[in-house]
């Protein structure tokens, strides 16, 4: 599994990665996924990465290019069919 | 101006299996220089079963020496060689039931000197997918579509002749001269020469060499990154996930160790 940015969160990413890949192959590749199985282990996971996120200045260059690029994600990321 | 890269490619492996490989793909061989991967939002959305993902990596790169020529290595925030770290927002969505993906990552720090922004559209082919939808209807369908990917050692992904087509795009955009006053200071600490350089250039023709410094770099990241895909879906079809996952910490070990793995030219894995 790729490493966390935050070596503090590498066991709880870890944990989730393993529970998304799961669900993801298992589930989701089959269209037979009805919830997000992983959703309390992703908000362990984003607990302990948000932290790192904001002590390293990150969180803000990332909700600026969120906001930013609003627009064109409408235009980009829309289904074409 | 703008300057922008495209190109097509057909990947020999169903769609459902690109699509995991896109979320495994790195690190792998091609790619050792991507130091983390995390993923920053994840929403399933239970009535169209579509899938978006944000993640973050960080990467480290060494910047061109024709970039450090122009632009004070202390705005860039490299060392004396060029060495830097940089982040990239990667979002995707996937549609199972339509047979799309559409991904776009870009760069998250100086997106003044230059943006770049690298879109990929993966597509299940019409004719499979129309296939597909007739064979959902009857039993063969449903058993091999769970045979498809299985979690435990035994799993394969069935070679079935499906393909996968990708349209990959990557838009560069240089900004630099357009707030160059902000940064006046950090400039003015840099040695004279640089000073003079740069200034004998316009903001269009600085702008322009910029971009295709980056464009010239895109076009040579872009079959590694290809070329690391398909190692990702090589191992998924000899060995599985479990493969995928063995692959991915012998990778991993070499992040750190050896970034260059295989890197052939100078920079040849550096912007992706």
């Amino acid at each position: 599994m790729s490493a966390s940015l935050a070596p503090e969160c590498n066991q709880v990413k870890e944990r989730y990665d393993n529970c998304f890949l799961k669900w993801y192959s298992e589930k989701y590749l089959r269209g037979s996924a009805t919830t997000d199985e992983c959703a309390s282990l992703f908000k362990q996971y984003e607990q302990c990465l948000s932290k790192a996120l904001k002590d390293k200045g990150i969180d803000k260059m990332i909700k600026d290019a969120r906001d930013d690029n609003r627009e064109n994600d409408a235009e980009h990321m829309r289904p074409k069919r | 101006m703008v300057k922008f890269y495209s190109s097509t490619d057909t990947y020999s492996y169903p769609f459902p299996a690109v699509t995991l490989a896109y979320f495994l793909r790195y690190p792998n061989p091609y790619a050792t220089h991507v130091l983390s991967t995390d993923t920053v939002c994840r929403h399933f959305d239970e009535e169209t079963q579509r899938l978006t993902t944000i993640r973050l990596h960080l990467k480290r790169s060494k910047l061109p020496s024709a970039i450090l020529k122009i632009i004070p290595r202390s705005l860039l925030g490299a060392s004396a060689g060029g060495d830097t770290q940089s982040y990239i927002l990667e979002k995707s969505v996937v549609d199972i039931k339509e047979g799309w993906m559409d991904t776009e990552s870009r760069n998250l720090e100086f997106t003044g000197v230059l943006s770049v922004i690298e879109r990929q559209e993966f597509r299940r082919p019409v004719s499979a997918t129309a296939q597909e939808l007739k064979m959902w209807q009857g039993m063969e369908g449903a058993a091999r579509r769970h045979g498809f990917i299985n979690f435990g050692s035994g799993a394969r992904v069935e070679d079935t002749g499906e393909t996968t087509e990708v349209k990959s795009s990557v838009t560069l955009h240089s900004h630099i001269g357009e707030k160059w006053k902000k940064r006046k200071d950090a400039v003015e600490e840099e040695k004279p020469e640089k000073a003079g350089f740069f200034k004998s250039l316009t903001t269009g023709s600085l702008q322009s060499s910029i971009e295709l410094i980056g464009l010239k770099r895109a076009r040579r990241s872009q079959p590694n990154a290809k070329e690391g895909m398909k190692v990702v879906l090589e191992r998924m079809r000899e060995g599985g996930l479990v493969a995928v996952l063995e692959g991915m910490r012998k990778d991993r070990e070499m992040v750190g160790e050896n970034g260059h793995a295989l890197k052939q030219g100078d920079g040849k894995n550096d912007v992706e």
